[in-house]
């Protein structure tokens, strides 16, 4: 007769596993099955009435659902590739320089400090149709004599928080990628140059199958941590003018705490969290594909 | 197939100047090879030349065609890295074939290169694994098929052997050499083995701190080395120096014995010149051991502090002057530590270097 | 010598337009940040100007002045969000660092079925979004009474903060060799005794590290944070920011003093680890 003996790794395992599940895990479980009640935080005995997926068939039949479910995909597509683009690009360029790299390396982690929901009001201020930078610089050099909506006209308006996210998410692209740069061995790019490829070929057929998996990487933590852009649209327009910039997560936001329709924000929630899931289960998978083509995986 | 010219070639990283202006002809289908100590320069030079390092002065050309502001991939060169510096991320074949493809040569003409280097380097088991599954050896071959490929007008290798072990070397060092005959081609090679140097070269090119220190074929540099370094850098063991003074005819080692001038160098030195001379292992030995010396030689009596046999030769180590001198003895007995023998050094083949600039006295 | 030249004048234009390039983007990156600080040092009037006021006449410390004043501007007890924020992400991150070293060894040290799946796992759960979470969580503490008190919000950020915290430590474990530990036990040291004076040490910059990037995490956010804290006492940094706010009109300049406040450790904390953060991501990911 011997008692169970966990195995060591379980007991390590075990303080995250229970904070996970209580903060995370039982809340969820609790906002599935909310999200099967027409539950409301101003009547509480709705949480015990079963209407079972009528929520879900309503989001489904939701205009405003689909249009918001619509324009997060296309945001984050957008943002995303962007990002990525433009962090691969500025991380090339920080990789060039050989005096003061470090002082850059730094200036380029700024946007990272600050705070989602900071970047959403600075980028509103920015953004002010009246006394905003971009206006005022606008007018002083006369490119534009009218005060353009930045924050009203629906189109200009996802433009605005576009750029708001970008600015705030850019860097993590680029210090990931500049690690990648870091990474790799300078004799395959010194062969390649020998072996008659120009700059670009070198950068295209050397250079970027070694940073691939540091792309995934960063594609993974962004997409863990995607709905960092909520805090940046709510400050900014909260999904206004006239729901033209909704969001998945600011039209949640709204119905739960606004409209105090918990049953139905649950449901749209639960959508928005397999939204996330699949993103970052697909980034995972093509990281570790990336590996195994250079034969780092195990 | 080209010439080589190096013509005041200048090195310098901000203040540090690594390569002092160096001048250099390379033959069309030479073996040249670039030997020194590490740190001088020969690496540096050899990146010039493909372009991998900009020349901060003087001028490169090859062929007839001036390249020092031109990229690697104008040069029409190709290089062996240390490390390989294979693709991890192809295949062998992929490997082999990338500098064409890059040139957008037709396929079929790709396929036939890229066989008929793995031919000449029997890769053609291999063709479809990665790097990664290849051993030392088998990455050497690939990193030279690559090189092979693209018929160069130069070949670079950067010490392309010092990855490998003992046995692998020597074998890998046989298979360039018998490239070199098959391709025709002029090749710059660095090394900083000695042995490498002088079984590969047509030519040796001896540096140190960023200066040419001698040029010379393999039996040039170790019969008559332009100095002191490069008399112990060549040959192994090193060269024995034995610093004196020049005397009525004869050299005084301090605190040793007297050493009659050798006859190329009398008349070339002045009375009290004080002068170092070197001397090789093979030239001295125990009396009695080999064939009597013919020509000039002396005698002297030495103390064997140790002796190592190799079997068809004994080492001895003994010291005159309280220096460490190395004697061989060939035909060899068991020498006791602390046995006295006699020695006959042999002077024809002595050197003499004047002490203060190092440079022999030939 | 034509060709030569030809590509000389290519590198040098080549340059001119990197170093350009480099420099407008770090524009972009820097100017944003400099408005708010240039403007937490300017009355609201002058930031508010029409026409635009380009070369600011009137610097001064009022908007910070007003901040630490007893009240503070607008009545915006900055000093209580301060200490609130403090509290609340140094406590979290310390427990978080606790959890993930204990989760993190586990993953760098021991071979067990699952691991993959439960390694990602526990990475998913980051990736619920902060609202989703904020709904059923704001039903869990009114139930359990933790809503609005510094307790609660610290659970949430150690459940946070955790999976990446494991991420990271993981990373840096694993790049100290197992001999390491082994001798240290041949040595007579206890595999506790061996963990805290052998294993520790040497990955200690990378738990540094990722205790900042979980104290940067706490401290920043802010969907959570603006549902389950309700009165002063509990309230952080960024949810104090829309106090600031009323319905029509922004009081900018003591905003971008607030901002300011924010910043600034943020700042610190991060020049101090920047280099470890990086590489600690980049070695848990690729040498997965």
């Amino acid at each position: 007769m011997s008692r169970f003996r966990p195995p060591p790794w379980f007991v390590l395992l075990l303080p995250a596993i229970i904070i996970l599940s209580a903060v995370v895990l039982i809340p969820l479980l609790l906002s599935l099955y909310s999200s099967f009640t027409p539950y409301r935080l101003t009547r509480p005995e709705t949480l015990y009435k079963w209407i079972g997926t009528y929520n879900y068939e309503k989001a489904i039949e939701s205009a405003h659902f689909w249009a918001a479910f619509g324009r997060t995909i296309l945001l984050l597509t957008i943002a995303l590739n962007l990002e990525m683009l433009m962090g691969l690009g500025l991380a090339l360029l920080v990789n060039k320089v050989t005096y003061g790299q470090r002082t850059l390396r730094t200036v380029m982690m700024f946007p990272m400090m600050f705070s989602p929901i900071l970047v959403g009001f600075q980028f509103k201020f920015i953004f002010n149709d009246n006394v905003g930078l971009v206006n005022n610089a606008l007018q002083s050099l006369g490119l534009s004599n009218v005060a353009i909506p930045w924050l009203v006209d629906g189109q200009l308006a996802f433009f605005s928080i576009l750029v708001a996210e970008m600015w705030s998410s850019t860097s993590v692209f680029a210090i990931l990628i500049l690690a990648g740069l870091f990474a790799v061995p300078r004799d395959p790019i010194e062969a390649a140059k020998v072996d008659g490829c120009t700059p670009w070929q070198s950068f295209r057929h050397i250079t970027l199958p070694y940073i691939m998996p540091f792309i995934y990487i960063a594609l993974a933590i962004r997409s863990l941590d995607v709905a960092r852009a909520y805090d940046i649209v709510q400050i900014m327009t909260n999904g206004g003018p006239a729901r033209r910039t909704e969001l998945l997560w600011t039209l949640i936001g709204r119905t739960g705490y606004v409209d105090a329709k918990m049953g139905y924000a649950n449901a749209m929630g639960y959508i928005s969290i397999f939204l996330a899931i699949f993103f970052t289960i697909y980034f995972f998978r093509k990281l570790n594909a990336a590996r195994s083509e250079l034969g780092m995986a195990g | 197939m080209a010439k080589v010219n190096l013509r005041k070639v200048v090195k310098k990283y901000g203040a540090l100047q690594v390569v002092h202006g160096i001048d250099l002809e390379i033959d069309d289908n030479e073996f040249v090879v670039l030997v020194g100590p590490s740190g001088c320069g020969k690496s540096t030079t050899l990146r010039m030349i493909a372009g991998l390092e900009a020349i901060s002065d003087g001028e490169i050309s090859i062929g007839e065609r001036v390249v020092n502001d031109l990229p690697p991939r104008n040069r029409n060169i190709s290089m062996v890295f240390q490390n390989y510096a294979l693709y991890p991320h192809m295949t062998v074949r992929e490997n082999l074939g990338f500098s064409l493809k890059i040139a957008k040569r037709p396929q079929e003409e790709i396929d036939r290169a890229v066989e008929a280097a793995a031919q000449i380097l029997s890769l053609s088991e291999y063709m479809d694994r990665k790097p990664g599954a290849l051993s030392g050896g088998q990455r050497q071959r690939v990193a030279m098929g690559r090189a092979i490929v693209r018929h160069p007008d130069v070949f670079l290798f950067d010490e392309p052997l010092s990855n490998l072990d003992a046995k692998l070397r020597t074998q890998m060092r046989t298979e360039i050499k018998k490239l070199h005959q098959k391709v025709k081609s002029t090749i710059v090679y660095v090394t900083h083995d000695q042995v490498e140097a002088m079984t590969l070269a047509d030519r040796i090119v001896i540096m140190r701190d960023g200066h040419i220190e001698q040029v010379g074929t393999p039996l040039e540099v170790f019969e008559t080395p332009a100095n002191t370094f490069v008399a112990t850098f060549i040959g192994s063991p090193p060269m024995n120096l034995l610093a004196g003074r020049v005397a009525d005819g004869e050299i005084a080692i301090e605190g040793g014995p007297q050493i009659a001038v050798p006859d190329p160098f009398s008349g070339k030195v002045v009375n009290g010149q004080e002068v170092i001379l070197g001397f090789r292992s093979d030239n001295l030995m125990p009396a009695g051991h080999a064939m009597p010396m013919e020509g000039g030689f002396t005698e002297f009596d030495m103390k064997v502090d140790l002796s190592e046999p190799l079997g068809t030769e004994t080492l001895l180590f003994g010291s005159l002057a309280g220096k460490e001198v190395q004697a061989k003895m060939l035909n060899p007995r068991p020498v006791s530590d602390g046995e006295e023998l006699r020695f006959q050094l042999d002077l024809t083949r002595c050197h003499l270097f004047d002490a203060n600039s190092q440079q022999s006295l030939r | 010598m034509n060709e030569n030249l030809q590509y000389r004048i290519r590198a040098r234009l080549l340059k001119v337009l990197h170093f350009v390039t480099l420099f407008i983007a770090m524009a972009i990156i820097c100017v944003p940040g400099l408005w708010v600080v240039l403007n937490s040092f300017r009355p609201t009037v002058e930031i508010m100007a029409k026409p635009p006021v380009w070369v600011p006449g009137d610097l001064n410390l009022d908007n910070y002045r007003a901040m630490f004043g007893a009240v503070g501007e607008g009545g915006v007890p900055v000093l209580q969000y301060f200490t609130n924020s403090l509290i609340i992400s140094v406590t979290s991150t310390l427990i978080a660092i606790l959890v993930g070293m204990a989760g993190g060894y586990a993953f760098a040290r021991f071979r067990f079925k699952g691991k993959a799946s439960i390694f990602i796992g526990l990475m998913l759960t980051r990736a619920v979004p902060g609202v989703s979470l904020s709904l059923p969580l704001f039903i869990v503490m009114a139930k359990t009474g933790l809503i609005d008190t510094h307790m609660g919000l610290i659970l949430v950020y150690v459940a946070l903060n955790v999976p990446f915290t494991i991420w990271l430590i993981d990373g840096f474990f694993r790049q100290v060799p197992v001999e390491l530990a082994e001798a240290a036990e041949i040595d007579g040291c206890t595999r506790w005794q061996a963990f805290w004076k052998v294993e520790f040490p040497v990955a200690r910059a990378g738990v540094a590290s990722a205790g900042i990037f979980a104290f940067l995490t706490s401290w920043n956010e802010y969907a959570l944070a603006s549902q389950l804290t309700r009165s002063t006492f509990s309230k952080t940094m960024p949810v104090g920011l829309r106090d600031f706010t009323s319905e029509f009109t922004i009081n900018w300049g003591g905003m971008c003093a607030l901002a300011v406040l924010m910043i600034i450790p943020a700042l610190i904390l991060t020049f101090l680890v920047q280099k470890h953060l990086i590489a600690g991501l980049t070695f848990g990911g690729v040498k997965g």
